[in-house]
């Protein structure tokens, strides 16, 4: 397995340490503004390939969480006199209360599928319901002075704040998904009675996993509304959805880097794209089409299969033949 | 009254037989025939290969190597509903009924193939005399009917198709003795009142023994023992399982 | 009571009862393929619009009048059904994920044909003209010709469509295919072929809702995924593969909706549909007409 350390582990390492340097290349504005933007989108959809992949939960409402973080944080702080970090710990709290409320619990006793409708349509009234209490939300219009996270803050400074964010929360699912839950999951996947017979709690752990995620999400949503000092109920647009969704897809359900992969893709890939105007989200329709036919693993599949070969070219030569 | 079927040709012919689930066999160079007009029965021990010998032969599982060939035709690789027109029928053990449909609408769903069409009505009232509890529960739900009454209507579906020869997956298990007996009576009846032949896969060993012209034995996915009806009795058949 | 609660009253209920066949025959599409493939189709919300789409580009681009634009778009969507089902929905049905995978496949699509069609023909509003024009006046309730036209044709369709499916040797065919596969094959069906012909049918009545619906209402890209979640929740609510089900909480969700625009506003809408739907999974998940069955 030296192999697999090597390049894989390589890669993440040289990854993290080009972003670190990044502001010392360049003072492009616009530049750490996406790399945020990748950061936020990597803790959304890490955590919610967590819920789908791992936890076999089929919740579509993740980005709705995202903006309930956000709104959460924009209103706790506009309000309420305590400062905005505070106000995005909370977030993650209400964020975590609403979404185990109405998709967490719900899932427990509802197939997949109806999971599935139950958080789309969730994530669809969402914006009738930000409309309806308009004097405090901004409606559709959305609330445009948001305060910093704290005064005089620097784009330099949100990036490390951000990224900071970035690699904790990663973390964390890294974490669960290596913790005495993550193999939970996989009993639970692999030999469910057996896992039950031996005291595993199905729904314990999804609830902990749920629970843990959307936090993580709403935490997410307070970041990204203090950063960028307006929350929107635009991000509830099916467009938005949709992109996350093919994060998931072609980058990879169910195998950790996914999520941070598929964000990065259609991030930066996005933002080249947007020369071609609408068929962007055209080809975004096309890749989830194509993906989920013949590369269900996303690009991590490609990439795991990449790694045997190269292990298998490794080995080739070194060891004797074996003997039937 | 039925025309004489000329018994000197097989109506079936499978030759060198060979069934995978996966990679396990589970059929081994299995050949045997059922001669026009006759009654063929298959016993055989569970799990042994009878349901995936008759679920290949009537083409819902693949062939891995061999041949099925009926009324000269080689239909190996023929799919069912193909098999199915040619007057080859599989009914199986599972029964399959359509649950939400009446027991009537389940046995007109029976003479779907063409051929069959033109004869729904005299079909029905072949059926129903057979089987009069059917035609008590004519307009139920399939749903509402007991194992055996179940039974019964998988077989009375399996006929409306006017076949040349019926293949009958377990036709009495989990049956009462006295259901027992009608589903013997009512395949009996098949044979004699039509030009069918009929190959019936059975554990139980009794009534087919006395309705079959030959039999055969398949054990462990391979034909162990091929007779004349009348060259063997139960016990010998019973000893020959195990 | 004043006389003005009374006539708003009913005139409400009348709009409810056009709406609610109008999301009734929306759901029919999908109770359809439901039933066959137990899949629900999340690029239903594109296909509606492509059935609207077409028809427009038939009446403005190639100057036909409407029965026939009416037609040759749900031949057109017939077609688009059975390549659908032949291209793509034989290979999800066959993955072990099947389920989510066609979830997530059809949802692409559903972007694809949402941007395309914003790609070919804008993003502004089109209009599928009204059949008629004037209305009926009983007392102080109107009501509009183009309104009963549509009740009309929604129920003829209605009762045409259960004929077919209990009558034809092809409808039945494919209830025989959707209640039990393999009990199909041994009677002589042609699962692919009937499954086939089955998203095809489907295909061309969720086209003939859509154009429906744009008639009544207008046409835009997005408005397609309103009509789907809707749509979603009528079969749930009135059980899984039934038509009558789909009918029923149709009607009934429409004079919820009316109600509610009229005496609430616009904005609870989604709300109460997500209330509604939250309520029947957690209290009858089988739905209304719907058999408990072991997969709930």
């Amino acid at each position: 397995m030296q192999a697999l350390w090597n390049w894989k582990k390589m890669t993440v390492l040289g990854g993290l340490i080009i972003i670190a340097l990044m502001p010392v290349f360049t003072r492009s504005p616009y530049i750490r503004h996406l790399f945020s933007v990748f950061f936020i989108w990597a803790i959304v959809v890490s955590n919610w390939n967590l819920i789908m992949g791992y936890a076999g939960i089929w919740s579509m409402a993740n980005v709705a969480f995202l903006v309930i973080g956000c709104y959460s944080s924009a209103l706790l702080s506009m309000h309420s006199g305590l400062p905005p970090a505070i106000c995005i710990l909370l977030s993650g709290l209400i964020t975590m209360l609403i979404a185990t409320l109405f998709i967490g619990l719900p899932s427990l006793r509802l197939r997949g599928i109806y999971i599935a409708l139950l958080s789309m349509i969730f994530a669809n009234m969402l914006p009738d319901i930000l409309k309806i209490f308009r004097y405090s939300t901004g409606g559709s219009m959305g609330l445009p002075e948001v305060p910093p996270l704290y005064e005089g803050i620097t784009t330099l400074q949100s990036y490390y704040i951000n990224f900071a964010a970035f690699i904790v929360l990663l973390l964390l699912v890294y974490a669960i998904i290596h913790s005495r839950s993550g193999l939970a999951f996989m009993a639970l996947r692999d030999a469910h009675e057996m896992a039950t017979a031996l005291g595993i709690s199905e729904y314990r752990e999804k609830l902990k996993v749920f629970a843990l995620s959307s936090f993580s999400t709403g935490i997410a949503g307070g970041l990204y509304v203090h950063y960028t000092g307006i929350a929107s109920p635009d991000l509830l647009y099916i467009s938005t959805f949709l992109m996350a969704i093919a994060m998931m897809v072609v980058g990879g359900m169910g195998r950790f880097p996914g999520g941070v992969l598929g964000a990065a893709l259609f991030v930066f890939g996005g933002e080249w794209l947007r020369m071609f105007g609408l068929v962007r989200l055209t080809i975004m329709g096309g890749l989830i089409c194509i993906f989920i036919l013949f590369f269900p693993g996303g690009i991590m599949e490609l990439v795991e299969r990449l790694d045997t070969r190269i292990i298998q070219w490794r080995s080739k030569g070194l060891a004797p033949p074996v003997v039937e | 009254m039925a025309k004489q079927p000329d018994r000197t040709d097989p109506i079936l012919e499978v030759s060198d037989l060979d069934c995978f689930y996966g990679d396990l066999q589970v059929i081994r160079q299995v050949c045997f025939k059922v001669l026009d007009g006759d009654v063929v029965a298959l016993f055989g021990p569970n799990g042994h290969g009878k349901s995936t010998l008759l679920k290949t032969i009537g083409g819902i599982h693949p062939t891995a190597n061999g041949s099925v060939r009926f009324r000269g035709q080689d239909i190996t690789q023929a799919p069912v509903e193909q098999r199915v027109e040619m007057g080859l029928v599989y009914i199986p053990e599972d029964k399959n009924l359509f649950l939400d449909m009446s027991v009537l609408e389940n046995l007109c769903m029976g003479a779907f193939n063409k051929r069959a069409r033109k004869h729904l009505a005299t079909g029905l009232q072949f059926v129903f005399s057979l089987f009069p509890r059917l035609a008590e529960r004519k307009s139920q739900s399939a749903m509402t009917l007991s194992g055996g009454e179940a039974r019964m209507l998988a077989i009375g579906r399996g006929m409306m198709s006017r076949a040349a020869l019926l293949m009958i997956d377990e036709p009495s298990i989990g049956l009462s003795p006295l259901l027992k007996k009608t589903v013997f009576e009512a395949i009996r009846q098949i044979h004699s009142n039509s030009e069918a032949s009929i190959l019936v896969v059975e554990q139980e060993v009794d009534y087919p023994l006395k309705l079959a012209k030959r039999i055969y034995l398949l054990s462990k996915g391979r034909i162990v023992l091929e007779k004349q009806a009348g060259e063997i009795n139960k016990a010998q058949i019973e000893k020959a399982y195990f | 009571m004043s006389s003005y609660f009374v006539i708003d009253l009913v005139n409400t209920l009348l709009s409810g009862l056009l709406i609610g066949s109008l999301y009734a025959i929306m759901a029919l599409g999908l109770t359809i393929i439901q039933g066959v493939v137990r899949i629900f189709n999340f690029a239903h919300g594109g296909m509606s619009i492509l059935g609207g789409y077409l028809t427009f580009m038939f009446l403005s681009g190639a100057g036909f009048n409407l029965i026939v634009s009416m037609i040759l778009s749900c031949l057109l969507m017939f077609v688009f059904g059975l390549i659908l089902y032949r291209g793509a929905i034989v290979f999800l049905v066959k993955k072990p994920n099947w389920e989510i995978a066609s979830v997530i496949f059809l949802l692409g699509l559903g972007i694809l044909m949402e941007n395309l069609i914003l790609q070919v023909f804008g993003a502004r509003v089109k209009e599928i003209p009204v059949f008629f024009e004037d209305a009926f006046e009983f007392g102080f309730v109107r009501i509009n010709h183009h309104d009963v036209v549509l009740i009309v044709f929604v129920m003829v369709f209605v009762l045409g469509l259960n004929l077919f499916f209990s009558r034809t040797w092809l409808g039945r065919s494919i209830r025989a295919v959707a209640q039990d596969i393999q009990g199909a094959r041994v009677v002589g069906v042609n699962a692919n072929r009937t499954l086939g012909f089955a998203f095809g049918l489907a295909s061309a009545v969720t086209g003939l809702a859509g154009i429906l619906l744009a008639s009544k209402y207008y046409l835009t890209p997005q408005v397609g995924w309103e009509w789907m979640f809707k749509g979603f929740i009528i079969v749930v609510f009135g059980g899984l593969g039934t038509i009558t089900g789909a009918i029923f909480a149709g009607l009934v969700m429409g004079l919820v909706e009316a109600l509610i625009t009229f005496y609430g506003s616009q904005s609870w809408v989604w709300p109460a549909w997500f209330v509604i739907f939250l309520v029947i999974l957690l209290v009858k998940p089988e739905g209304l007409f719907g058999r408990k069955s072991a997969s709930y």
